[in-house]
């Protein structure tokens, strides 16, 4: 019996796009670098209209605060800076336009690290992937220097993150096969900065292939094992993950490295390793390109900045019927309202879907409790969707809507088609911003007494 | 082809953006079908009359929804089969004597009083079906309660029947013996295949059974409620029997005779009327068999199945709020 969590979708995984491999997006013509793709504070630009960017050149930065560098993922003018709104949510954010020159120069602060990183401090280490603006390449975009300084002292084990569970995506499946020793050389400096004694590296048993790989290439090692689990959705989010391999309940409001792990994702690793051993700032990221409306699916290399429009003619066309992009996996992905939108340095997919993929007329909750059997977090979803449909903050507080990590299972499942997930993050967004409210009275209070 | 289509028109919709295909019209249409081996075997019984009775719930039961959403400018529901549902259950519980325009009238009540009035699917608190047969139990006890034996075909389009029945009706089930304490003539196996007097769709336990199991299969019920509540009874009718009659043949007839089978797999496991936690459906499964049984010993109703599960019905938000499983990582109680 292989390990599993109470809960969860067993879903079509139409993981289409298994067999092909990865392969280079041509650079394009033209790329849109947003100031921030991570959770933190924007970067400011660092160059100007004009200016001449080469390759890997530091173009964002924001030294003081939580943030990650943003660098230049191609060679040529910039040929404006634009206010536009963030695709994923963050809001009017800039973006540096860059105009191609082709001539892909490379700029001079890139060099490999010097010695053996393995007798590199921690601090060394921190530095060196803060300055190559990593961040989780797997959801939330985190800044990785500052998950490796959350874990020092605290975290044991180093989880490396490569369940997929997603429908559609195979960027990190195609990257265990073609590039392992990326992610376990990377994997092993992080598993050195944050001193943590044993790694595992987590694979849902759809990926038996990897598995395969994987373990071949870590037998020298004693102290990483591979874990295979069983495929099931959501798999890959990090409570199931840290339940199923350690055994033990991230409590409610607690970070992974507060009960003695780290995860990162297997592209993160990719790009620590090619931050150390090619210099490489994190300019680029691998892609699945799928969906019932594109002519060829595909697995990209592509630079951060390039448009979807660009993505979408590499990839064949989309065909008449495409009603919706998404940005990431069918479940948590986000839709995008244009062609506009650019890859991001945790982009994980481009989905184009038709209309076929598409009901979305709300229909009425019939009590099945389908929704209630699905839910990873163990809620009640249904009462959820109900209390935020009567705005009944106290009652979906009391149920844990707190604890939704808003994972779509349950919306997933519905016979009647409720948009339950909708509703909870809406109430949800209510009772945070009350709460912040609140503390925020609470500590001017503080300040005037 | 479309390619770099930069105005196209795009749906801005939230995540999750792929569904699953099972939607309630197919649920309720598995229901459908689970409840057809019934009538098959109710026409071989009681003759044509038992599909005249249900061809009427189920057409009335539907004329009502839509004429009501219809009236009340509300969008049109009937696709979702749930008053399709309704009506077979409706049917399944009168006895085939049953006048013609009595249906009508459970209907109407059914749909209009107990379901729509309250919002439609989803929204009422007690089973359409049952709360209308006991309505008509209430409002017509002599044509409910008469029971015609198996074999004696009626007319299936004579509006009353009443008279020329009273020449051949039973006019007792087995549970109307068991409730004085004594063991019916039924024997076991008649009772079990269901060549007996009763509702429509109540006789066959076997049949029953088989299409409740294929419902597990189907993933559209789950175990707790028919398990618990078929368990409670037997266990209570073997260890304490009413009367002299004791022993397993009393607790196979309490099992196999009257409304217990149609009940616990189809009356009970309806969704908007039961808890939808696994605990909270073991409690009410159990509930109901401790109603039943307690109705079938000591109330004024030979049966109890569907007062035991309207009574049950009244608990579901406290049952579900009760048994609200802890959330992962919660321990903030
Ligand atoms: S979205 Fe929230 S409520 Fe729905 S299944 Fe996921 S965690 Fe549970
Ligand atoms: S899955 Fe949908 S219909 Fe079923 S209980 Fe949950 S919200 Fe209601």
């Amino acid at each position: 019996m292989l390990k599993t969590f109470k809960g969860g979708l067993h879903v079509n995984d139409n993981k289409n796009t298994r067999n092909c491999p990865i392969e280079n997006f041509p650079s394009p013509a033209k790329v849109a670098i947003p100031m921030q793709q991570h959770i933190g504070a924007p970067a400011q630009p660092l160059v100007a209209k004009g200016d001449y960017v080469k390759k890997g050149q530091l173009i964002g930065n924001f030294e003081t605060g939580l943030s990650c560098p943003i660098h230049a993922s191609i060679s040529g003018t910039v040929a404006d800076i634009e206010m536009r709104n963030s695709y994923t949510g963050y809001g009017k954010t800039a973006h540096i336009v860059i105009e191609n020159d082709y001539t892909d120069t490379p700029d001079d602060n890139i060099k490999t690290f010097d010695g053996d990183i393995f007798t590199a401090t921690s601090e060394e280490i921190v530095e060196l992937v803060r300055r190559a603006g990593i961040c989780g390449q797997g959801g939330a975009a985190f800044p990785t220097y500052a998950k490796i300084q959350s874990a020092i002292g605290k975290a044991s084990e180093i989880i490396i993150n490569c369940a997929e569970c997603e429908p559609y995506i195979t960027e990190n499946h195609r990257l265990m096969l073609e590039e392992p020793e990326k992610i376990i050389g990377g994997a092993r400096i992080l598993m050195h900065a944050t001193y943590t004694e044993h790694m595992t590296i987590a694979i849902e048993n759809n990926k038996m292939d990897a598995v395969e790989v994987m373990t071949k290439n870590t037998a020298e090692y004693e102290n990483i094992s591979v874990q295979v689990l069983k495929t099931k959705y959501p798999q890959g989010d990090e409570r199931q993950l840290m339940y199923v391999i350690k055994g033990v309940e991230l409590p409610a409001g607690k970070l992974p490295a507060d009960v003695g792990c780290v995860i990162f994702n297997a592209e993160t690793c990719v790009s620590v390793y090619n931050a150390i051993y090619e210099g490489m700032p994190l300019i680029s990221t691998v892609l699945t390109v799928d969906g019932d409306a594109v002519n060829t699916p595909k697995n990209l290399r592509a630079p951060v900045g390039t448009r979807i429009s660009d993505i979408l003619d590499y990839c064949g066309g989309s065909t008449d019927n495409l009603s919706k992009i998404v940005s990431g996996g069918p479940m948590m992905g986000q839709a995008q309202w244009d062609m506009n939108a650019v890859v991001m340095k945790n982009t994980s997919a481009f989905l184009f879907l038709s209309d076929k993929t598409q009901s979305n007329d709300e229909g009425d909750c019939i009590h099945c409790g389908r929704c209630v059997g699905v839910c990873p977090m163990h809620l009640m979803p249904n009462y959820l969707a109900a209390f935020s449909k009567k705005d009944d903050k106290v009652l979906a507080e009391e149920f844990g809507i707190l604890s939704c990590v808003e994972c779509g299972s349950c919306t997933y499942i519905c016979p009647g088609n409720v948009p339950i997930v909708q509703y909870i993050r809406t109430t949800k967004g209510a009772i945070l911003a009350e709460k912040r409210k609140a503390a925020q009275k609470a500590k001017e209070s503080e300040a005037k007494s | 082809m479309n390619s770099n289509t930069e105005n196209k028109f795009l749906t801005m919709t939230a995540s999750p953006h792929i569904k699953s295909p099972i939607k309630t019209r197919n649920i309720m249409a598995d229901v459908v079908i689970a409840l057809m081996p019934a009538l098959v075997w109710a026409i071989y019984v009681f003759g044509f009359r038992a599909l005249t009775i249900t061809a009427i719930s189920v057409v009335s039961c539907v004329a009502f929804e839509y004429l009501y959403r219809k009236l009340m400018k509300k969008s049109n529901t009937i696709s979702d089969l749930s008053a399709v549902v309704t009506g077979i259950l409706l049917a399944y519980s009168l006895p085939v004597s049953t006048p013609l325009w009595i249906p009508i009238i459970g209907s109407f009540f059914a749909i209009v009083i107990v379901k729509q009035l309250y919002g439609g699917i989803g929204k009422n608190i007690i089973n359409p079906a049952l709360a209308a047969r006991v309505f008509l139990f209430v409002a017509y006890p002599t044509e409910l309660t008469a029971f015609t034996e198996p074999g004696k075909y009626l007319s299936p389009f004579a509006v009353n029947v009443s008279k020329a029945a009273s020449d051949i009706t039973a006019g007792a089930t087995p549970l109307v013996d068991l409730k004085n304490g004594i063991i019916p003539d039924a024997d076991i196996t008649s009772t079990l295949i269901g060549n007996i007097p009763g509702t429509i769709g109540e006789v066959s336990a076997t049949i029953l059974i088989l299409t409740g199991i294929y419902l597990m299969i189907r993933k559209v019920i789950t175990w707790h409620i028919p398990v618990t509540y078929i368990a409670t009874v037997a266990l209570i009718t073997l260890v304490l029997p009413l009367g002299n009659a004791g022993g397993v043949s009393f607790m196979l007839l309490q099992l196999f005779s009257g409304g217990l089978m149609l009940g616990a797999f189809f009356m009970a496991t309806d969704y908007v009327t039961s808890p939808a936690t696994s605990v909270g459906r073991i409690i009410y499964g159990v509930g109901c068999g401790l109603i039943t049984v307690f109705i079938r010993y000591f109330g004024g109703y030979p049966e109890g199945v569907s007062f035991a599960i309207l009574i049950m019905n009244l608990f579901v938000w406290y049952l579900d709020k009760a048994t609200k499983p802890k959330a992962f990582g919660g321990a903030k109680k």
